[in-house]
């Protein structure tokens, strides 16, 4: 070759140029890889996927459709199917879990579909049932009252499955945490350890939860006391440094429906993070709407600043705009009723 | 230059051109290599199976193989670019800085890859909750690990290699 023998370096500059362009390329070549295998773009491939015989193949392709939200709608009719009627518990959860991100009605159908199971003459269609409604989280809210009732089935699995269920739910936190309280005084070990695992990692501690887990520090299960010092080691539900970390999670897309999840359970000790919390009103993601108005109503009239952002807004989405209603009735009455007393006060 | 000088410039660009393109693409497909053979021989699944669960897990949310074979390859784009520029650069003339370049690229190379390997097959095979870490801090590590074996590999260079006049 002539570059070969005329150049003076082992590779002659014009050839460098050429390798490094080469790797560009490539580079570009794997990004280009990316694009099209990831993002609504990939969403016709993975309802293929839907319908494979492997249940391994149809969990991984859900899970990408929730990862893809709103814009996977196309896959809806594929995802229900899934949810409700795979013989597959995780192929159920998984399509659940992901239609929450895409389409909150076809979300809370999964729900009203599971919650008639729970009082199923089959044991494992119970079980299901609870596993199920906990991976829709907070969508499944309305579902609570069912799920509490099921938290005392004869079945110690269904009573474990219902408080994991519980916990993801997490709103409306009352009735939960009273469900989780009773979780720690069972029978079964089984479902005493799922109650303080649940305080340990998922439910903010209320003062009912520190009085409740304190004196198991000395139960005799092992487990169970880690499992409470680690509960009682978290932060307590009004810590004000741990409401100001939850807000400045706010600003990470990866972290805000976590944060949100966490605020929500909260009530009105989160209206510190109103301000942060105002701008996710117009989030793209229906579901982080649906936490940003369950968030604000639970703070009661705390949150009367946000009556005009609230009243102002018109969401497309029927869940989040239903929810909206329930948090300015939430908001108005509770400021009504800390006005009324004031109001008597007056004369005096 | 003489035949000599020839025969062994042409083999030291071969080297750069091939070393180039095999630390990039080695880089990348280093790990995907490692997790379908743990896969096929560690946990005995049928090669068409991995095969089948690596493919879908390339881009699925909690696995992400593309993001672990792209965060692997990244210091190793870094190599290829030295490579390139720094063995290509050398002179043609003498052959011995050529060598000694090569030599110290080759170290470099070689350290990385074990340690990327290594790293691999332990998650791979201890995987727990903070596992995944361990892909993110791999990069730096490798790249932290890319002037030491090059120096490694210059030392024993100057010691070993014969003063070649050419």
């Amino acid at each position: 070759m002539t570059a070969d023998t005329s150049s003076s370096t082992i590779l002659s500059s014009r050839e460098i140029k050429l390798h490094l362009l080469g790797l560009v390329m490539l580079l570009g070549l794997l990004g280009l890889w990316y694009w099209f295998s990831t993002g609504a773009r990939v969403v016709p491939t993975l309802i293929e996927l839907l319908k494979d015989d492997d249940p391994s193949t149809r969990i991984v392709a859900a899970e990408q459709l929730g990862q893809v939200g709103p814009a996977a709608r196309t896959a809806v009719p594929q995802l229900l199917s899934q949810a409700t009627q795979d013989g597959s518990q995780h192929a159920n959860t998984t399509a659940a879990a992901a239609l929450k991100w895409i389409d909150l009605t076809a979300a809370r159908r999964v729900m009203t579909h599971f919650v008639s199971r729970l009082q199923d003459p089959d044991v494992q269609q119970r079980r299901t049932a609870c596993a199920v409604l906990g991976s829709l989280g907070p969508i499944a809210k309305p579902g609570v009252p069912p799920l509490v009732a099921a938290a005392r089935d004869a079945d110690a699995l269904v009573r474990r499955n219902a408080l994991i269920a519980l916990a993801s739910v997490g709103i409306p936190s009352t009735p939960i945490g009273v469900a989780l309280l009773d979780g720690l005084r069972d029978s079964s070990s089984l479902v005493r350890q799922t109650a303080a695992t649940q305080f340990a990692f998922t439910v903010p501690l209320t003062q009912d939860a520190v009085a409740a887990l304190t004196p198991i520090l000395n139960d005799p299960d092992k487990g169970l006391t880690t499992l409470a010092r680690t509960a009682l080691d978290k932060p307590r539900a009004g810590d004000a440094a741990h409401i100001e970390s939850l807000g400045m999670m706010l600003g990470h897309s990866s972290a805000r429906d976590y944060a949100l999840h966490q605020l929500a359970q909260l009530g009105p000790a989160a209206s510190d993070a109103l301000t942060p919390i105002l701008p996710l009103l117009e989030d793209e993601q229906p579901l982080i709407r649906y936490l940003a108005v369950e968030t604000i109503g639970g703070m009661g009239a705390a949150a009367k600043q946000a009556l005009p952002a609230l009243h102002q807004h018109q969401d497309s989405d029927p869940v989040v705009h239903a929810a909206m209603t329930d948090a300015v009735s939430a908001i108005e009455s509770a400021t009504a009723a800390t006005a009324a007393p004031s109001a008597k006060e007056l004369p005096r | 230059m003489t035949d000599l000088a020839q025969n062994s410039s042409s083999r030291i660009r071969m080297m750069a051109r091939l070393g180039a393109w095999i630390s990039l693409i080695g880089g990348l497909l280093l790990p995907w290599m490692i997790m379908l053979a743990v896969e096929t021989l560690v946990r005995d699944v049928p090669f068409p199976r991995a095969w089948r669960s690596f493919t879908l897990h390339l881009f699925a949310p909690g696995y992400n193989f593309f993001l672990v074979g792209v965060l692997t390859a990244l210091p190793f784009v870094i190599l290829a670019v030295i490579i390139i520029v720094h063995l290509g650069t050398a002179s043609a003339h003498n052959t011995l800085i050529a060598y000694r370049r090569a030599l110290g690229l080759f170290s470099a190379g070689l350290s990385m890859v074990l340690i990327a390997g290594w790293i691999h097959v332990e998650v791979l095979i201890h995987p727990d909750a903070q596992g995944a870490l361990a892909y993110f801090y791999l990069p730096i590590l490798l790249v932290t690990i890319l002037p030491l074996g090059y120096g490694l590999g210059r030392a024993l260079a100057k010691a070993f290699l014969p003063r070649l006049s050419l």
